[in-house]
């Protein structure tokens, strides 16, 4: 009998003491001024020069926050759209055009109405949502990762391999970009992931200069020579040492490119060049141009845009005031 | 003061020769990028209904004159030989067998023209509203111009456009039983031409010199609401940006000093904080006016506006790849002339910044 309750205790102990811990870490943050009791003095000294949770606590502010619940709600109808209509995603795209009249006002059997070739607007915005989330993520991670690793590179190491990279930035920045996708975008078709990758790889220049400046700035304190003198290898200087001091204004910038790209790409659409086979807002305003009678058909998929961008950008700007070394806020 | 005028015409000299392999190497982009457009122009010249062999003939002795069996450096070679003496080509697309060069002459002022408010005057009410809204922080003010911001750069033009076409073209048209009645499409009245000679081809100053007043005024009524629309996008980055800057600056130290040596408030703002904001803020504007100069081509395609932008586009989806050559030179000039009035601002606003 012994035995049984010794076991029994050795396996709730791991569940206790995680749950202990989450509860722990929500007390930290939460509430003000409340600490751990297991630590001791001198962790508690360690903890206040991290200050973890007044950057929490600036981050919380309530237009923060209206930004992220925006993002939140856009991401939520996106991941779970073909719950929430019955439409899927072959009825509201070519080449399905369902023989009703266009342009209706809206009715029971389509809430918001109806778009050229008949197909319904609350569809298109339903599945338009996986799109913009895609076209948000995809080409900025594609173009930070790829100019923060080269431009941590290029100003690491200087001299020859730092000017070619930098006059190879030039020509790319000297070009104008959107013009430039416009160009690309009918020679290498109209495929949503192609033109996403093609937007990703035009702004990784930019990245790179802006990722180059903020290294060199990093590079001056006595931390990154002490790392060197004691025999780090350089990928290690570079990545561990000097990465993490120089990444916080590049994480604001990464919300900011995502409400860009939102707009680019619903732009893109908005000319013309933009994908047929998928919903797409932009698309929806280029059809719905003229029609003036149903403003409904041009006006929803606008608003949705603008919201989601008006996300990305409050969140953005939240983050700068929370991380921003410079304010002493 | 000397030595540094001189250090900056130095300077300029050097960006300028530095220009020049840039140029030369986005010349041969747009050489290559045309040679993947699989556009043969001599296909829409050639008649219908013809023997097949006289056809055939007619096209190998085109390529012949045109050199396109000549191998690819030698294109190349002709290419660039062409571009510098003037001669750009023919568009047959857009406008048949008109120079590029005459073509960009018609088609750039009307863009120019559109730009005129944005580039000039929006600059100096965004810093100002800057300002204001930084100085005012968290107040009714500031909360206000934000919130404005915010909706400029979060909502696209084109949308922003749309609606403005509905609320003043359709809207306000219904509701006034068709009292007032303001142009929402077309950059004129169709049909309306200028009586007269275009000496340039700025349609304002023409109307002026040719003494004809309803072209005049006609054009300015069917700006007004395009500019609104350009007006409030650039506003909402450069407010932002400067609000930003700003803010960064007022906590200096030195800004402490000015206000306890006794230096009035506006002063210390105006003269002390914002010459150290303008930085970022400058690259920003300079950034907006040659965005705007190249064309904004959303704006453009909304309301029907034959400009820069528009034509673009236009000769994209069409295929006439001399225009497209054409247009992508001069952009790129116009953002390497940009880029070099970046940084010689930088230095007449802060002349701790030397570049030697």
């Amino acid at each position: 009998m012994q035995d049984y309750s010794e076991k029994d205790k050795i396996e709730e102990y791991p569940l206790k003491n995680s749950n202990a811990k989450i509860k722990r870490l929500i007390k930290f943050y939460l509430m003000p001024g409340w600490r751990n009791p297991e630590f001791s003095a001198r962790e508690y000294q360690i903890e206040k020069l991290k200050s973890k949770r007044r950057v929490f606590r600036r981050l919380i502010t309530p237009l923060t926050l209206v930004g992220f619940f925006l993002v939140l709600i856009v991401v939520f109808i996106a991941v779970y759209a073909p719950g929430l209509t019955e439409l899927t995603l072959a009825n509201v795209t070519p080449p399905l055009y369902p023989g009703e009249p266009a342009f209706q006002p809206p009715s029971p059997e389509h809430p918001l109405g109806t778009t050229q070739f008949g197909w319904d607007i609350l569809g298109r915005l339903i599945w338009g949502t996986r799109t913009t989330i895609q076209a948000a993520v995809f080409p900025v991670v594609i173009s930070i990762g790829g100019g923060v690793f080269i431009g941590t590179i290029s100003a690491y190491f200087g001299g020859r391999v730092d000017f070619i990279i930098m006059r190879i930035c030039d020509i790319f920045l000297s070009l104008p970009m959107l013009i430039i996708v416009l160009v690309i975008a009918p020679l290498v078709g109209k495929d949503l992931y192609t033109t996403l990758l093609i937007y990703g790889i035009l702004f990784i220049p930019f990245n790179i200069r802006f990722m180059r400046s903020l290294v060199l700035q990093v590079k001056q304190n006595d931390y990154v020579r002490a790392a060197i003198s004691s025999g780090a290898t350089k990928f290690r200087v570079m990545f561990k040492h000097i990465f993490p001091n120089a990444i916080s204004p590049i994480i604001i910038s990464f919300f900011g490119a995502m409400g860009v790209t939102v707009i680019g790409l619903a732009g893109l659409a908005f000319i013309g060049l933009g994908d047929p086979d998928v919903a797409n807002w932009g698309a929806d305003i280029m059809y719905a141009r003229g029609h003036f009678e149903t403003p409904g058909a041009a006006l929803w998929p606008g608003f949705f845009i603008g919201i989601t961008a008006i996300g990305f950008i409050l969140i953005g700007d939240g983050l700068r005031d929370a991380l921003d070394p410079r304010l002493h806020i | 003061m000397a030595r540094q005028a001189q250090n900056m015409i130095k300077y300029i000299i050097k960006r300028i020769l530095m220009m020049i392999p840039i140029l030369i190497i986005v010349l041969i982009i747009t050489f290559v990028l045309s040679k993947f457009m699989n556009v043969f122009p001599l296909i829409t010249q050639v008649a219908f209904g013809e023997d097949i062999e006289q056809i055939q003939r007619i096209i190998a002795e085109e390529k012949r004159r045109m050199g396109y069996d000549k191998p690819i450096y030698v294109q190349l070679i002709i290419y660039l030989q062409n571009f510098f003496t003037g001669n750009w080509g023919d568009s047959y697309v857009i406008m048949y067998k008109t120079p590029v060069i005459e073509v960009i002459g018609l088609v750039f002022p009307k863009t120019i023209e559109l730009m005129i408010v944005p580039i000039v005057i929006i600059p100096l009410i965004a810093v100002k509203l800057g300002i204001v809204s930084s100085t005012n922080k968290d107040k009714l003010k500031d909360t206000s111009i934000r919130f404005l911001a915010v909706l400029g750069a979060g909502v696209p033009i084109f949308f922003i456009g749309n609606l403005l076409q509905l609320f003043f073209g359709v809207s306000l048209h219904k509701f006034t039983y068709g009292e007032i009645d303001l142009p929402i499409m077309f950059s004129n009245t169709s049909g309306l031409e200028l009586k007269g000679e275009y000496f340039t081809r700025f349609r304002l100053i023409d109307a002026i010199l040719n003494n004809d007043p309803i072209f005049f005024f006609d054009t300015l009524l069917h700006l007004i609401i395009p500019v609104i629309c350009i007006s409030f996008a650039s506003l909402a980055g450069i407010t932002r940006q400067t609000r930003s800057s700003m803010l960064d600056v007022m906590d200096q130290d030195y800004i402490r000093t000015a206000r306890a040596k006794g230096v009035p408030e506006k002063k210390v703002i105006n003269s002390h904080a914002l010459r150290n904001a303008l930085i970022p803020s400058s690259n920003l504007i300079i950034t907006t006016i040659t965005g705007s100069l190249l064309g904004s081509i959303f704006l453009e395609a909304t309301f029907q506006y034959l400009g820069f932008g528009y034509y673009f586009v236009r000769s994209v989806t069409q295929g006439d790849y001399l225009l497209i050559n054409g247009f992508l030179v001069c952009s790129c000039l116009i953002i390497i002339g940009g880029t070099l009035a970046t940084d010689v601002i930088y230095t007449i606003i802060d002349p701790r910044i030397t570049y030697t």
